[in-house]
């Protein structure tokens, strides 16, 4: 079972290396002319198109291409993009960071909170607490992430003035230490609610679920009997059989995650992965959309696979929905 | 209560609204006015009557992309529980390998080189959305199958096909209408994203669309355009949501403590 | 009573929260105001375009403008869009020998202290044939040669009007010393690649974060840059009026609807002229679109004014069949103006023998039938394009597509009509060659018409302007007849600044016709 799993993942793997390789080249536009751009300014000869062409590797076969393109991954080289004029290493070493100071801690204060919540909502399944918790976790489930983020920028950056209109830093204020850090944060609070906001609500509506599942189960109603105080039967009994699914979850929200982020940063303005992907989508940039898509799948890859390791371990009972 | 409304909405569209949702008029950008009462976009069209043909877009792309991913599913996951053997390991097979594949990022890949429509935007979401649902039918099926009628039913020599429709299926149904539902719920989400994004065909009429423009225009404090869609979204998400869940409580008494 | 203990406790991350980001603002605060008179900001939607050096900077008007702030050209335009001296002092066309002659500046040193010589010169024309540069097409030169240190003498294959404009006022000038070291220019992003003699020189760039900082080049041989530091930041399109109406930056470009509004605020609203055009095309390798009468009969039928007043909500200039928009020095009027008249539409498509069947046209019992193609900003125009040609009669689909891909079916004629846009209508009117005749999407690739081919061809052979005048005349009025491609607005484009620094847009664009508010010169004292 486990190598079973373990190939699994390998094909997964090597689907997604030529879904990304194909996919990009297989849908219609030049990458030349994005370089080039579209102003009628320029005046570029033949030549030099072709000499361009010649260096990116696209005068020659597609499998051939596909070939130089597999050998460089293995090699851990992700080429170098011709409208960035930057290896997609660097781009990615520059991009990566900001989009992992927004997904981290949005990971872990959605998750964390949605528990604590969810876990108060359903211990008190059925009463009024409990009731309007839901109904305003469902409205805020139902709003979209970005009407979240636009909202949150049109208010308290635009009307307010409390919170940064863009960017992820002050440029060149020359802050340094505590100043910088500060800064950073400065302008971390509004992606960071958005994306929290955007989350925590899908978290709160699973733990709750759950929790309202184990507590029907026999050892919680054991628990009560043998006079275990409250605190300790909700965060002990109830709360760590409830954290399970919550945290195979993760992987999930992971890639959901990566989709909110590409909206928020476009939104803020904010200097990470989905804003790369953006405009090298629109630019029409191969080796950075498979650059970014590479990096981005082999991350969800990874935890997916941690995840179900550590669930097989904790819960041997469940392999079957793991999912 | 909700999603009937919306439903009627969707249907009477073209009767409760003003005007042709895409009729331009050189009113561009005008307020709220008893002409139109949502005011107009930027290409003088009426806002209150995109709004209300943008209900329709979004009920029509969430029921066919839910139906196909449902059906998808319930075809794959519950015929490879029956059928079971070497074609239920590779059915399981793709299903694994399709839910490891981050699918959110080609949907967006996908559709930001071919600005769907709302034909190619329910094919696009339908493909990549069935492998979890499928997954789960499958394991209930299995269930299903050991249970005594199903048996029953195999022993006065029913085939496969007809235990499938005669007895799993409707066995499965709410089962199958809560994943429907959350499909339906994920699809509205998806169009709106990709509409947000401008990944979408522009000369939709739908809610994400609406948004987008709008929100083009958010420095003249354009609340009356940008409000009535975002909250059709969120109403109609949310009314999928009460129904998804007033559905697991049925299916799963045990909530009900 | 849990509930309550609950509340606490998320009440307090918030203010904890809260309470640690109002110290970033005060912080900020302080920072700002000190700093905010020697910094003059620009804000900008997109924020990276390329390291600023003449090779890496991307192929877009803005990366050369941020190139252009550290090199110099040798010749370059001023606030009345006449070409003023920069690295050359004096320049004059010899006719007799088809060259010109540079004088170059004696008094130049680039930013690391190296003298500027011819030498430079000659080298920047060779680099060149190496390493071709985007912006300038040196193709019709024969050679150059140094007269003496500091005069060049630039032969020309043949008379080519362009060259001051597209190569002398558009070239960058590089320091022979550190480029005959640099192989591959495309690649190379170390901090010499920047050394140039421009008023400014680069202190800092950052690509994920899309900022630049400038310093003064306090040597610049036309006076020190009257602002120290100048940089760009990055700030999402909707966000940039707020940006220069709270201070954050000093000049950004705002929407229409807006001007009024930071009009009554002091704020200085800047005017474009129009050099950018939205632009219907037309198959002209498929009947009927290849039919002069059928292109022309779409001209009379499509409502250009109504594509300004609804599309463009007035703040725009009706295209002008002849291409070149009204306010350019080299329009003319004389030409078929297809106002909008349906009837004669329609009586040119009965002559074509399209006959009206119920609501729409027919031809051989055939319905006739077009296809739109277009991509996000146009698709409004295209739905407007298709009311009037169904009102024609023109059973009409739009299909809109991402833009690239619109680029990639035009290359290939694999489309019937197209609905998109394309600068550079400001600069040397060579840009009427490269729009009708080049191989390139943007063209119209019309070859057909011999006489307008000679008239092109020799437009460009004209040194003498009222010569050129004339021939651009007749160019317009038969590319009006013929109409290869419909021109169908020229949109007008704002920017907002306060007083810090008078920007002014360059009549006919910055060096080969850039629309960008930003002249080097107008930092100088």
């Amino acid at each position: 079972m486990e190598k079973q799993r373990i190939v699994d993942y390998l094909i997964a793997f090597l689907i997604i290396l030529s879904l990304n390789f194909f996919l990009p080249r297989l849908l219609p536009g030049d990458p030349l002319t994005a370089i080039y751009g579209d102003d009628a300014l320029l005046s570029i000869t033949q030549e030099a198109k072709e000499d361009l062409a010649a260096k990116m590797g696209l005068d020659k076969p597609l499998l051939e291409q596909f070939g130089i393109y597999l050998n460089s991954i293995f090699k851990g080289d992700l080429g170098y993009s011709y409208y960035f004029q930057s290896s997609v290493q660097k781009l990615l070493l520059g991009t990566l960071p900001w989009t992992l100071l927004l997904i981290v801690p949005a990971l872990f204060i959605s998750t964390i909170l949605g528990f604590i919540v969810g876990l108060e909502s359903g211990w008190r399944y059925g009463r009024l607490f409990d009731k309007r918790l839901l109904t305003g976790f469902m409205l805020l489930n139902g709003f979209p992430n970005f009407l979240v983020g636009i909202s949150l920028l049109l208010v308290f950056s635009v009307s307010l003035g409390i919170f940064p209109l863009a960017g992820a830093v002050t440029p060149y204020a020359q802050l340094s230490g505590i100043r910088l850090l500060l800064d950073i944060l400065h302008h971390l609070v509004l992606p960071l609610t958005a994306l929290v906001t955007a989350e925590i609500a899908a978290s709160y509506l699973l733990t709750r679920t759950t929790v309202l599942t184990v507590l029907g189960e026999p050892f919680i109603l054991t628990a009560r009997a043998k006079g275990i105080r409250t605190v300790n039967i909700k965060y002990k009994h109830l709360g760590r059989n409830s954290l399970l699914p919550v945290v195979t979850r993760i992987a999930v929200r992971l890639g959901r995650m990566f989709t909110a982020v590409l909206l928020i940063e476009n939104i803020f303005a904010y200097p990470g992965v989905g804003l790369l992907i953006y405009r090298a989508i629109l630019a029409r940039d191969f080796l950075v959309i498979q650059g970014v898509l590479f990096v981005v799948a082999v991350v969800i890859l990874v935890t997916n696979f941690l995840l179900e390791l550590l669930y097989k371990k904790i819960d041997p009972r469940v392999i079957e929905h793991a999912y | 209560m909700l999603a009937v409304l919306l439903i009627v909405v969707g249907l009477l569209a073209p009767l409760l609204s003003p005007y042709e949702p895409t009729a331009f008029s050189e009113n561009t950008l005008q307020g709220p006015t008893s002409q139109h009462w949502l005011g107009t976009n930027d290409l003088g069209q009426d806002i209150w009557s995109r709004v209300l043909f943008g209900t329709r877009t979004s009920l029509i792309n969430a029921f066919f992309v839910a139906i196909i991913t449902v059906t998808l599913a319930a075809a794959l996951g519950g015929s490879a529980a029956l059928i079971g053997g070497l074609y239920e390991r590779f059915i399981l097979r793709i299903i694994d390998i399709l839910l490891i594949i981050p699918n959110i990022v080609l949907i967006i890949v996908i559709a930001a080189y071919l600005r769907p429509g709302i034909v190619m935007l329910i094919l696009i979401l339908s493909v990549f959305d069935w492998p979890g649902c499928a997954r789960i039918i499958r394991s209930q099926t299995l269930i299903l199958k050991g249970k005594a009628h199903i048996l029953a039913a195999k022993t006065f020599g029913g085939g496969d096909l007809y235990i499938l429709f005669k007895h799993i299926i409707p066995d499965l149904s709410p089962i199958l209408m809560s994943s429907f539902i959350a499909h339906a719920r994920r699809a509205v989400f998806m169009e709106a994203g990709l509409a947000f994004l401008g990944i979408a065909d522009p000369a939709m009429v739908s809610w994400g669309i609406i948004i987008n423009r709008a929100l083009q225009y958010s420095y003249l404090s354009v609340w009356y355009w940008i409000i009535p869609p975002a909250l059709g979204l969120a109403v109609m998400v949310t009314a999928f949501s009460y129904v998804g869940y007033a559905l697991e409580e049925i299916i799963n008494p045990r909530l009900k403590v | 009573m849990k509930i309550s203990k609950r509340t606490i406790i998320l009440t307090m991350i918030i203010l904890l929260l809260l309470s640690l980001t109002g110290c970033g603002r005060e912080n900020k605060e302080k920072k700002t105001v000190f700093q905010e008179d020697e910094v003059y900001t620009i804000a900008d939607s997109t924020g990276d375009w390329g390291f600023p050096a003449p090779y890496t900077h991307y192929n877009r008007g803005p990366g050369y403008v941020r190139m252009s702030l550290i090199f110099d050209t040798l010749i370059w335009k001023d606030k009345t869009g006449s070409f003023v001296g920069a690295l050359a002092q004096k320049w004059e066309y010899v006719e007799d020998d088809t060259a010109f002659v540079f004088q170059l500046r004696k008094d130049v040193k680039w930013h690391d202290g190296e003298s500027f010589t011819a030498a430079d010169v000659l080298f920047t024309l060779d680099y060149l044939k190496e390493h071709p540069y985007s912006w300038s097409d040196i193709s019709l030169i024969d050679r150059a040669e140094a007269l003496d240190s500091h005069t060049v003498k630039v032969y020309l294959k043949k008379a080519y009007a362009p060259l001051l404009a597209n190569v002398a006022g558009t070239l960058p000038i590089l320091p022979r010393h550190i480029y005959k070291n640099i192989n591959s220019p495309l690649e190379y992003t170390e901090s010499d690649a920047l050394v140039g003699t421009g008023p400014f020189k680069l202190v800092d760039y950052n690509k994920e974060h899309g900022t630049y900082l400038y310093a003064a080049n306090e040597d610049y041989y036309l006076g020190q840059p009257r602002i120290n530091k100048l940089q760009f930041i990055k700030i999402g399109e909707q966000m940039i009026p707020n940006a220069v109406l709270d201070g954050t930056a000093n000049t950004g470009s705002i929407p229409p609807e807006l001007v009024e509004q930071f009009k009554a605020k002091g704020l200085t609203v800047l005017v474009s002229d129009h050099s950018w055009n939205a632009k219907l095309k037309f198959n002209l390798q498929e009947e009927p679109f290849a039919n002069k009468k059928f292109r022309q009969a779409l001209a009379y039928g499509i409502d250009r004014k109504k594509l300004v007043n609804i599309s463009q909500r007035g703040h725009a200039v009706i295209g002008s069949p002849g291409f070149i928009p009204p306010d350019n020095p080299w329009y003319s009027s004389e030409i078929e103006q297809y106002d909008y008249n349906p009837e004669k539409a329609r009586k040119l498509l009965e002559e074509l023998g399209y006959v009206l069947e119920r609501e729409f046209l027919e031809k051989g019992s055939k319905p006739f039938t077009v296809e739109i193609l277009t991509s996000g900003r146009f698709s409004g125009d295209a739905e407007l394009v298709k009311n009037d040609l169904d009102k024609l009669g023109i059973k009409t689909t739009v299909r809109s597509m991402d833009g690239k891909t619109v680029d990639a079916r035009t290359t290939e004629w694999s489309f019937q009509l197209v609905i998109s846009g394309h600068g550079g209508l400001g600069g040397d009117p060579a840009f009427f060659n490269t729009n009708v005749l080049a191989d390139t999407f943007h063209s119209a690739r019309y070859k057909d018409n011999q006489e307008l081919l000679s008239l092109l061809n020799q437009q460009l052979e004209t040194i003498d302007e009222n010569k050129r005048r004339e021939l651009l005349a007749e160019i317009q009025k038969i590319y009006a007849i013929d109409i290869p491609a419909l021109s169908l607005y020229y949109p007008t484009t704002y920017e907002a600044m306060d007083s810090k620094v008078d920007l002014y847009y360059t009549p006919g664009g910055l060096a080969s016709g850039i629309p960008i508010a930003l002249n080097k010169l107008s930092f100088l004292q």
